[in-house]
């Protein structure tokens, strides 16, 4: 009996260590540092997090680069790869340009770690941000492609969070590095599944060492999207779309994440063959008349107002293409049109995709949801 | 004789005198308070507080320099064109420089920035220059072939006519967030300079300068008239292809560093003009430098400070500015040939 409860033991425990050993093996070797574990994520695909012991993480962006987090007081492990920035916590007076990241701060209480914005009071709809804004505690910094150096060198800004379009100002992201400011280029706009844009909030978490919050928020919009993405597809479509002021549609692609959620809320996107992409952020222009033979059967019409502006009933709609009257979703009173916060409010996806799929459903639904209302 | 030689100095006087104003100005204004006496501890003894330091050593001073070398050679390349083709209102970019600059970087941001690859700045700039340079190539072709210098004016906004449109084909298949991009590299910026860019524009541009210098001669020789230039022993042919080069480097250089930057280039020549009352090349070119820094650096000065943080793009502002001066100088022509 003791011997066979030494060998049991002893093959759990092999069993235990070979389990690490395979996790560790995905893990990166840092001199100095033990891998303890990497973090969990359901959705994300842009961005890994392993965790070692003493509080240091490694995050690892795709095509953007890596960051070793060091606790507050800790040293900075020595011969560490070359392309490794370091992030030294307290991580404070953070310069956000991505605009998409702010409700992730704010949903993890982060939002007093940025002390500079690269929108100004006026173009938030987040309201910590805006009250934050108009109290003085954050800054605008200028936009991204013509911030004020000497601003943020003043403010001691310690990281930037950028969005992708930073890229196309080069010389912006050379200089910060060279002021020793790190710069993190953010990639949730290449999710393909909308939980994995709010899943960044984990890497916000890491930054700020508010994982248990992260957490904590996040398992509660994955419980209130749980109910919605289980259910069966109802067969309704939807046509999601603006109109600029020449007169072309602008339309969704069918990789885009707004056709997912449309996919997850029990719908089916209207132009669901129009060509995927890499950047799960992506639109295409379309012309009127393409567009009226594709969505003018479509069971329900969401307008964007995000760029051109809420519009404010049917009529307004129509004046913009007298085709639109035709169009079955029209006709049957299913307009809706986006409030302006959609996009900012990165948090909001969960909530977004649950009140489509009441409307999908053809539930009782009152004329204003949470970020659309309808168009009478 | 006298009184002449009186003017010109008074012009330039004025002029360095002005550029002195403009610099102290400008390397005392920005976002973050710093005094005069900092400043001073700063450039001179190089100390001081690190962030103010860089702040002085690292922002302002980079961008101040950049708006005297490429504001000066707009200016210069403004006034050889206007020279050669006797043409008022011609500027830096009636070849189409800046179109050719814009239709390889809308086909970088496009092509590359658009899949999400990054680039260094210095593969922007150099893409800019490329682009305007294969402009140039395509004016000196044509000038082989054309005598009628109205002509090669016509030629210049053709292809600059082609490399919009091809730049438009182009972005009609680009993202929103690269259409914006592209609109903001077009309005033009001194934003973000660093002592690298200084180097390399001082290097291409000064030396263009001094070659447009060693050329006043025979300048303003075919002032008098093609005739009387080749009369004199210049051979037009050569001439005509050394200016073409010279001010499209000129411009390719703007270009490639700050994006297009209209107005400079059509409004200063004739500002320096009036003040020298005289077109002297040997006169004009040096002045047309000054006059240039001191136009771009008052400009840049608005732009980057009125509305701070906030930043206006400097062909907003040099527009405001340099409109009015070429409004001004139509209607006085039309006035003194009625």
């Amino acid at each position: 009996m003791r011997a066979f409860k030494t060998v049991f033991t002893a093959g759990i425990t092999m069993l235990v260590m070979l389990a690490s050993c395979a996790a560790a093996q995905g893990a990166e070797t840092i001199s100095g540092l033990t891998f303890d574990h990497s973090m969990e994520l359901e959705y994300a695909q842009q961005f890994s997090v392993d965790c070692y012991e003493g509080g240091y993480a490694l995050i690892d962006i795709v095509e953007s680069g890596r960051f070793l987090v060091v606790p507050e007081g800790a040293a900075i492990p020595e011969e560490l790869d070359e392309d490794i920035t370091i992030l030294q916590q307290p991580l404070n007076n953070i310069y956000l340009v991505a605009t998409s990241a702010m409700d992730l701060f704010r949903a993890i209480d982060g939002i007093g770690s940025i002390g500079l914005s690269g929108t100004d009071a006026d173009g938030w709809y987040i309201e910590e941000a805006k009250e934050a804004m108009e109290k003085g505690d954050m800054a605008y910094a200028g936009k991204y492609s013509a911030p004020d150096y000497e601003l943020i060198l003043s403010k001691e800004c310690s990281l930037a969070v950028e969005s992708t379009m930073i890229y196309h100002s080069p010389e912006v992201m050379e200089k910060l590095e060279d002021f020793g400011i790190p710069v993190l280029v953010e990639r949730s706009s290449y999710e393909p599944h909308p939980l994995g844009r709010t899943e960044w909030m984990k890497l916000y978490a890491v930054l700020l060492g508010k994982e248990a919050e992260a957490e904590q928020f996040f398992a509660a919009q994955k419980e209130q999207m749980s109910g919605v993405t289980d259910s069966a597809n109802t067969g309704k479509t939807v046509a999601f779309f603006y109109i600029n002021s020449n007169g072309i549609v602008n339309v969704r692609k069918a990789g885009d994440y707004v056709a997912k959620m449309i996919g997850l809320a029990g719908g089916n996107y209207i132009f669901s063959d129009l060509g995927g992409d890499d950047n799960a952020l992506s639109t295409m222009n379309m012309q009127m008349e393409d567009f009226y033979a594709g969505a003018k059967d479509a069971d329900y019409i969401i307008y964007n107002s995000t760029i051109d502006g809420e519009l404010q009933s049917v009529d307004e709609l129509i004046a913009k293409s007298p085709l639109l009257a035709d169009f079955k979703a029209v006709k049957d009173g299913n307009v809706w049109c986006t409030q302006k916060n959609l996009f900012q409010e990165t948090t909001g996806l969960a909530v977004m995709i649950a009140d489509m799929h009441r409307l999908l459903s053809g539930d009782e639904v009152p004329d204003a949801l949470t970020y659309m209302y309808r168009l009478n | 004789m006298k009184r002449t030689n009186v003017r010109y100095w008074t012009a330039f006087i004025i002029l360095t005198v002005m550029l002195a104003v403009l610099l102290f100005w400008n390397i005392n204004s920005g976002s973050v308070e710093l005094s005069v006496a900092q400043i001073y501890q700063i450039i001179v003894k190089h100390t001081g507080e690190k962030t103010a330091y860089n702040i002085v050593w690292e922002i302002r001073l980079p961008r101040i320099l950049a708006a005297v070398i490429l504001g000066g050679a707009l200016s210069v390349s403004g006034f050889l064109l206007q020279t050669f083709f006797g043409n008022p209102i011609a500027g830096p970019f009636v070849l189409g420089i800046s179109s050719g600059a814009k239709l390889v970087v809308s086909l970088t941001m496009i092509f590359l920035l658009g899949k999400g690859i990054a680039v260094h700045s210095g593969t922007m700039i150099a893409g800019a220059f490329v682009g305007a340079m294969i402009s140039m190539g395509f004016i000196l072709l044509v000038s082989r072939k054309v005598k009628k210098m109205s002509m090669l004016v016509i030629c210049g906004v053709m292809i600059g006519y082609i490399c919009s449109a091809v730049t438009d084909f182009v972005v009609t298949f680009a993202d929103d967030s690269n259409i914006v991009n592209l609109r903001n590299w077009s309005l033009g910026s001194f934003s973000g300079m660093s002592w690298e860019n200084i180097g390399v524009m001082s290097a291409v541009i000064f030396t263009a300068l001094l070659l447009v210098f060693f050329m006043s001669k025979p300048i303003g020789a075919y002032q008098m008239g093609e005739v009387y230039a080749r009369n004199m022993g210049v051979n037009i042919r050569m001439f005509r292809l050394a200016l073409i080069l010279l001010s499209s480097i000129l411009s390719a250089s703007v270009t490639a560093f700050a994006g297009p930057i209209s107005f400079v280039g059509i409004a200063v020549p004739h500002l320096v003009k009036s003040l020298l009352k005289t077109a002297k090349p040997i006169l004009v070119i040096p002045a047309c430098f000054l006059g240039g820094a001191v136009f771009c650096l008052f400009c840049d000065l608005i732009a980057r400070t009125v509305f701070a943080p906030t930043e206006l793009s400097i062909s907003s502002v040099t527009a405001v500015f340099g409109a009015p001066v070429v409004i001004y100088m139509m209607v006085r022509k039309q006035s003194r040939s009625l």
